[in-house]
């Protein structure tokens, strides 16, 4: 469980770096707020379509950085969930644990 | 002379509502006296027949009134949507535009005319009929865009027949061919058009709700993309019946999806060319990727694995390219397809092609903006499947001098912004040392595409 905690931790301050990335390019209007309540898609979200898919890419290529794994997450199986794992910064947190645990397990 | 089919329906529908455009309706009987006063209007500017008349507009009620009052008066219309505003100094030269009539976002119409020659020879073929005309621009593989002639008096007759009355969604644009069987599909069966506020999946499905509308003529991208902000399950979308998609390869997954959120609607596939109209097709079953195309007036075959097309309402030609009919006049349209019997499935562009939610990305166009970058020694840009957009830009580069990766691409981004629209800035940029030329000096697209593709598949296990 502590495990599991800290290796949450370090995934979320991957999210907010990569979130930092994008304010720096936004304007004062339109900032994401380091949360993970913060929404990444959908009406109540700052981030247009292509800067979904650029904060996906950037995470793949941050994740690999920081746990050495290659991972996938815009894929067939993102999409056929029920509710899409990019909703939000816990959600996606949640979603690249799995992916990440998925990897691991081989 | 050439709507009175039109003015037919208009007299007879005068109490229904034609537009709903920022949610108050416009009813025929409005769109009938509107036409009639910029017929008048037009004339007095000194708007004749056979003119080239660059319409800058989106489905505003003037839009539209104009749109018809210029085909009324037998002249040549080029519409252009505000999303390609930025271009339009280009596209009038191309089309040789000697006015210009520009309707604003609060549908205020302005009139003025532009210095310009417009004797081309397919005008002339027009102007020697007597027969109004549209011109619709698509891109070359070079990037620069291609004016498409139709002759309106041939396109307009598969709208003499009427069809069924169904509320439908402006979802296409008005510069886009399919924009415009939207919105004569619409006019002619005397249904009503509903203008979103925006074309994004929140204000689509508002637009839905509020007033009922029962046709949604979308891009598959853009029906991934609302499946993905559920913005559906919050509106009540029953009255929803028809989904209608084209313009890209669907993906196998979102038809999938839509078909499990959408029990009742039927999902339709249609397929056009801005060269050839829009095709009605029938899909086998409610989720299948397999169509019969077809209808009256048109004919298909396959030759080499590509879709050829023959039919009534193609255009006349393009104002800047070279015939892309064969001898015989077949329209060549580049789609690799399946053939299994009467049944196609269609499979993507032959070319390069990157085909980001629905809207076309020349890598040609984009890499010209990079290599404008200081330090950028070369660059090629290629497609690479995505879940969200369909396609993503990517794009390899060679550097004339070592530079962190990271502060490269911040500096492409910010070169790129202004200079490209959004859905052509590649997203994913790769540094590297190679050669991206093969043996007969052409880019790799191909070969960096494929290996994209093989990564993400690898990735997905």
């Amino acid at each position: 469980m502590l495990v599991n905690s800290a290796m949450r931790d370090r995934v979320i301050k991957v999210i907010y770096s990569a979130l930092d990335e994008i304010n720096s390019e936004k304007g004062s209007e339109g900032k994401l707020i380091e949360s993970e309540e913060t929404s990444l898609m959908g009406p109540a979200s700052s981030l247009d379509s292509f800067e979904l898919v650029g904060l996906v890419l950037s995470l793949e290529s941050k994740i690999a950085e920081e746990f050495g794994v290659a991972i996938t997450l815009a894929d067939e199986k993102a999409m056929s969930q029920r509710s899409s794992p990019f909703r939000t910064v816990a959600t996606m947190a949640d979603y690249i644990m799995h992916v990440i645990e998925e990897c691991n397990r081989g | 002379m050439f709507i009175g089919f039109l003015k037919d329906v208009f007299l007879e529908k005068a109490d229904a509502v034609a537009i709903i455009w920022h949610g108050r309706p416009y009813q025929y009987a409005w769109l009938s006296n509107a036409l009639e006063y910029w017929v008048g209007r037009l004339t007095s500017a000194g708007i004749c027949s056979g003119d080239v008349v660059l319409l800058q507009g989106d489905f505003t009620p003037n839009s539209v009134a104009v749109l018809l009052a210029l085909v009324e008066k037998g002249c040549i219309a080029v519409p252009l949507s505000a999303e390609r505003v930025h271009e339009r100094e280009t596209l009038s030269s191309i089309a040789m535009a000697n006015w210009t009539i520009a309707i604003d976002e609060e549908d205020s119409v302005s009139i003025n005319q532009r210095q310009a020659q417009s004797s081309h020879e397919l005008y002339e073929l027009l102007r020697q009929k007597g027969h109004p005309g549209i011109v619709f621009f698509t891109s070359g593989s070079t990037g620069v865009s291609k004016g498409v002639v139709h002759d309106l008096a041939r396109l307009l007759a598969k709208y003499h027949a009427r069809r069924h009355d169904l509320r439908t969604l402006a979802f296409l644009l008005f510069d886009h061919i399919g924009g415009f069987d939207t919105l004569l599909y619409v006019l002619s069966n005397g249904s009503t058009l509903v203008v979103p506020e925006f074309r994004l999946p929140g204000p689509v499905c508002q637009a839905i709700a509020q007033h009922q509308v029962q046709v949604l003529p979308v891009s598959p991208s853009f029906l991934n993309l609302m499946l993905l902000s559920e913005a559906h399950a919050e509106f009540d979308l029953r009255s929803l019946r028809y989904i209608t998609y084209g313009a890209e390869v669907m993906p196998a997954s979102t038809l999938r999806k839509c078909a499990a959120v959408f029990p009742g609607v039927t999902l339709l596939q249609k397929y056009g060319a801005t060269e050839i109209g829009t095709m009605r097709s029938k899909s086998e079953k409610q989720d299948s990727l397999w169509v019969k195309i077809g209808g009256e007036g048109y004919a298909w075959r396959v030759v080499d694995g590509m879709l050829q097309i023959k039919c009534d309402s193609a255009m006349v030609g393009y104002l800047n390219a070279p015939s892309p009919f064969t001898s015989d006049g077949w329209f060549i349209t580049g789609d690799v397809v399946e053939q299994n019997g009467e049944s196609l499935r269609i499979l993507g562009r032959k070319s390069d092609i990157i085909n980001v939610g629905g809207q076309k990305v020349y890598p040609a166009e984009v890499e010209e903006v990079i290599c404008e970058l200081d330090g950028v020694a070369d660059a090629t840009v290629y497609g690479e499947k995505n879940q969200l957009l369909g396609n993503i830009v990517c794009a390899k580069i060679r550097l004339a001098r070592p530079e962190p990766a990271e502060q490269f691409s911040r500096r492409l981004r910010a070169h790129c912004k202004g200079r490209l629209d959004k859905y052509k800035v590649p997203l994913r940029v790769t540094l590297s040392d190679d050669l991206q030329f093969d043996a007969r000096s052409k880019k790799m697209r191909r070969n960096l595409a494929e290996g994209a593709g093989v990564k993400n598949a690898q990735g997905a296990v």
